[in-house]
């Protein structure tokens, strides 16, 4: 930037809340680079998946949903979804507790142990539980014995899922926790609440939006997760295919309009989720 | 009595917070305790709520032992100094929280909720959410929320902590009227001392964990029995002085003492002079007072209804001012006064005007600790013994002073003391003939002698005997000087001859009878052990079971002295305190 503009633009800093004209330029320039950069990068893509899946007409896009194995892959993927978040609900929540009301030894590997899941690749995650229970695993004979299947199965793909999404709750509630204190529930407990009368009338209701956000995150990328799941899941049509994991299939298959179909029934579900998170955001913050 | 704390000590990390507290609090009273921060009144505060345990003693409410009782039990109302309302709640459910834990009908809770709010002015609020109400507005919800169970105590941390100074005074008259109209047996923590004199009947001072003193707020003001009380309540100077047979001797100028006690002999003592107790005047003549010395203003300050000024007294008037509270180090050699707008108009100063400087009244600390001298024998080393971190330690901590004091002939038979005059306690430092030096200081009299080893740090524990009846007195009003300015523990150490059950029943009782004597004429919470055997022996036996130990031993005999002391004072790593009181 030349000397003459730089000058400009500290003089304008310089008086903030004043606007000139090279004031709105500026402003202008920010929002038409950021949107420009969002319809290139999101939108485009966006609409090509539902180009794409109307691209035969509407019969055609809802007749991809008429196959067996794709609505099994759409149950499948809501009985994980329905499974994974209230787990990781109620651990997050402990964990959150543990973490911001207690003083503990290893309370920060604790929380280091928290932030793994999104720190390693999926891959490797999904990897882990091949080595842990696969057929040449460590538990494999012990389970193959036992008739017990856990790879390739429904199990491995929640174990996988419910890996991958443990930190989403944790990590929204510690810092509000932590944030909040502890003088509500002291003072509860002195007018003769008892341990769950508390936890239930005063703690939950105190971190509800926090939580409420929280589960929203963990239950899009449970239904959107790919990597981990492909490695557990085996691929077997109409048993432990997911809805990312048969978008995949079919697209290999050459069957253009049932992969983006699917693709954008994901989409929708990823779409409404981010909907409920801005409700939340919209009414449950505004509180704080 | 309505709470009665027995005892009452809580340890963090191995650090006494709150340190054997003992405290009677009556129906319907008001008590304010107050201290600094990290007094540990807040602690005890939450000890009495049942939020913290105690690891030691014992806490009645009601005449109902609460020591192992869960807060839900307790039934207290407690009241945070961040106002700790249910953010999610309306104030109509706040206050009506615990009464439906209690599964009280909802007609009955109406009822109370309403008379509730209307005992703290805040009818017609019932559905506001406290984000929308003001903090002092949050504080009455909070009060009433805390009585909305009909609790036997209520308790407040801090409760104006967070408010601005107008609101802090409305809301201080409210639940003072509150208090007066239930009869509610209050407890209230603050670091405020004006809050504390507005509110309390009766006032308890904390410091480092220990209850100091106890009594109404201008008992406190006008009698304090300690430095810290002194100069915490208040503003105060504290002059050296010394103690004749016809009242209190502060440079060269008796003063009839407020508080006549015979003295025994010639001692020095610390006086408390409050700033409005000063009188100024042009000269000696027009003084209405007891003349103290000259002095020029140095710095006037106008407060609105009151003058303040410092005053430095002459060079030549040998003054031995202490600290005023300790807030800066310069103002120690400068005499604090305030004066009211009827003197200003009789007098007024300018800063560099020369005034004649008298007092109207003198109060006398009862503590035996005046000042420190460190002794040795060069000047040299006298100023390295004074530079010793734990007599630095003490010394700042008691507002005290440290003078140095060369011996050249310390230890040497037959020689004489440079001077003959010994005040306040004397220090030396621990060596290898220390119990001969001691000995030779003792019979030369010196009357408390700290052995100082190098590089010693404030102690945990203090444990505490005496050989002989005549020095329990003076060694327990010692201890107790000596553990109300540092967080340790007291033990007294009861030492029997031979093996045991010898003496038993005889011995036993003395050494109850010395703890309750204690606790009662020095507020002195002592932990007692019995020993057998040869008494220095074990002392120093003792001693060296653990570091961080300090012994403040009392002795009436000087005989075989330095022998029979040698394990106890010869190059020992431990902080001995000698108080010697034989027979003149």
């Amino acid at each position: 930037m030349s000397a003459a503009a730089s000058r400009v633009l500290v003089a304008d800093a310089a008086r903030p809340g004043q606007h000139t004209w090279l004031h709105s330029i500026v402003r202008w320039l920010f929002i038409t680079v950021s949107l420009t950069f969002l319809a290139a990068v999101l939108l485009a893509p966006l609409a090509t998946v539902f180009a794409m899946a109307f691209a035969h007409g509407v019969e055609a896009y809802l007749k991809a949903f008429a196959d067996p194995d794709t609505l099994a892959a759409i149950r499948l993927t809501l009985i994980t979804a329905a499974v994974v978040v209230p787990v990781n609900t109620v651990f997050g929540l402990a964990a959150a507790w543990a973490i911001a009301k207690f003083e503990f030894r290893g309370k920060s590997v604790l929380v280091t142990l928290i932030d793994l899941p999104l720190a390693i690749s999926p891959v490797i995650s999904g990897m882990l539980f091949v080595l842990l229970f696969g057929l040449h695993g460590w538990f494999g004979v012990w389970l193959q014995e036992h008739d017990i299947s856990i790879i390739f199965a429904l199990p491995g793909i929640m174990l996988a899922t419910m890996f991958v999404t443990f930190p989403y709750v944790a990590r929204e509630l510690i810092p509000l926790m932590q944030q909040l204190g502890n003088d509500e529930e002291e003072a509860a407990i002195t007018l003769g609440a008892g341990g769950w009368l508390t936890f239930f009338r005063v703690t939950l209701p105190k971190v509800r939006w926090g939580l409420v956000y929280g589960m929203v995150l963990c239950n899009a990328r449970a239904m959107g997760e790919f990597g981990a799941v492909s490695v557990v899941s085996g691929h077997i049509r109409g048993l432990t295919n997911t809805m990312p994991l048969h978008i995949e299939i079919l697209y290999n298959e050459y069957n253009f309009v049932g992969a983006f179909a699917v693709a954008s029934l994901l989409t929708l579900l990823a779409v409404l989720t981010l909907g409920v998170k801005t409700l939340v955001e919209r009414t449950g913050y505004r509180g704080h | 009595m309505s709470i009665i704390l027995d005892q009452v000590t809580k340890h963090y990390g191995g650090v006494p917070v709150v340190n054997d507290v003992s405290l009677d609090i009556g129906d319907g009273e008001f008590f304010v305790l107050l201290g600094p921060s990290g007094s540990g009144k807040s602690t005890l505060l939450r000890a009495i709520a049942g939020l913290s345990g105690v690891d030691h003693g014992r806490i009645a409410l009601h005449g109902r032992d609460v020591t192992h009782l869960t807060a839900r039990k307790r039934g207290v109302g407690l009241v945070f100094q961040n106002y700790a309302l249910f953010r999610h709640m309306t104030v109509a459910d706040n206050i009506e929280f615990a009464l439906r834990v209690r599964h009280v009908r909802g007609k009955l809770r109406r009822q109370r909720r309403k008379e509730l709010l209307r005992l703290v002015a805040l009818e017609g609020m019932d559905e506001r959410l406290p984000a929308q109400l003001s903090g002092g507005q949050q504080q009455r919800v909070a009060v009433a929320r805390a009585l909305a169970h009909k609790p036997e105590v209520l308790l407040l941390d801090e409760p104006f902590g967070a408010l601005d100074a107008k609101i802090r005074d409305e809301l201080r008259r409210t639940i003072r009227e509150v208090q007066r109209e239930l009869g509610i047996t209050t407890v209230l923590v603050t670091h405020d001392q004006e809050e504390a004199f507005a509110m309390a009947d009766r006032i308890g001072i904390m410091n480092l964990g220990r209850l100091l003193e106890v009594g109404a707020p201008h008992d406190l003001y006008s009698r304090p029995a300690t430095r810290f009380v002194a100069t915490f309540l208040g503003a105060a100077n504290l002059i050296l002085a010394r103690r004749t047979a016809d009242g209190i001797q502060v440079c060269g100028t008796t003063i009839a003492a407020a508080d006549r006690t015979p003295a025994a002999n010639e001692h020095e003592v610390v006086a408390v002079v409050r700033p409005e107790e000063v009188e100024l005047a042009p000269a000696r003549a027009a003084l209405t007072t007891n003349y103290l010395a000259g002095g020029v203003v140095e710095e006037v300050v106008f407060t609105g209804a009151l003058e303040r000024l410092r005053v430095r007294l002459d060079a030549a008037a040998h003054t031995p001012l202490l600290a005023h509270d300790g807030s800066d180090d310069n103002a120690s050699e400068l005499l604090q006064v305030t004066r009211t707008q009827h003197e200003q108009r009789g007098f007024a100063v300018t800063p560099g005007q020369n005034v004649a400087v008298g007092v109207r009244r003198v109060h006398v600390l009862p503590t035996p600790l005046s000042s420190f001298t460190a002794c040795a024998a060069s000047a040299q080393l006298a100023e390295a013994l004074g530079r010793e971190p734990l007599l630095v330690e003490l010394a700042a901590r008691m507002k005290t002073r440290i003078t140095t004091r060369s011996e050249p002939k310390m230890g040497v038979a037959e020689a004489l003391c440079e001077s003959a005059d010994f005040v306040g306690t004397t220090v030396i430092a621990s060596q290898t003939d220390c119990a001969h030096r001691s000995e030779w200081l003792l019979r030369r009299g010196a009357r408390d002698l700290l052995v100082l080893p190098a590089g010693a740090t404030a102690p945990q524990r203090v444990l505490i005997h005496w050989m002989g009846e005549a020095a329990r007195n003076a060694t327990l009003a010692m201890s107790a000087s000596v553990l109300r300015h540092v967080p340790a523990e007291a033990v007294y150490v009861g030492i029997f001859p031979g093996q045991a059950g010898g003496r038993g029943p005889h011995g036993m009782r003395e050494l109850l009878d010395a703890r309750s004597e204690a606790q009662a004429a020095h507020g002195l919470e002592m932990r007692t052990e019995m020993r057998f055997g040869e008494v220095a022996e074990e002392l120093a036996r003792r001693l060296a079971e653990a570091p961080g130990q300090m012994l403040i031993v009392g002795v009436t005999e000087l005989t075989r002295f330095a022998e029979r002391f040698r394990a106890l004072l010869d190059g020992g790593h431990w902080p001995v305190l000698i108080v010697y009181r034989g027979a003149p």
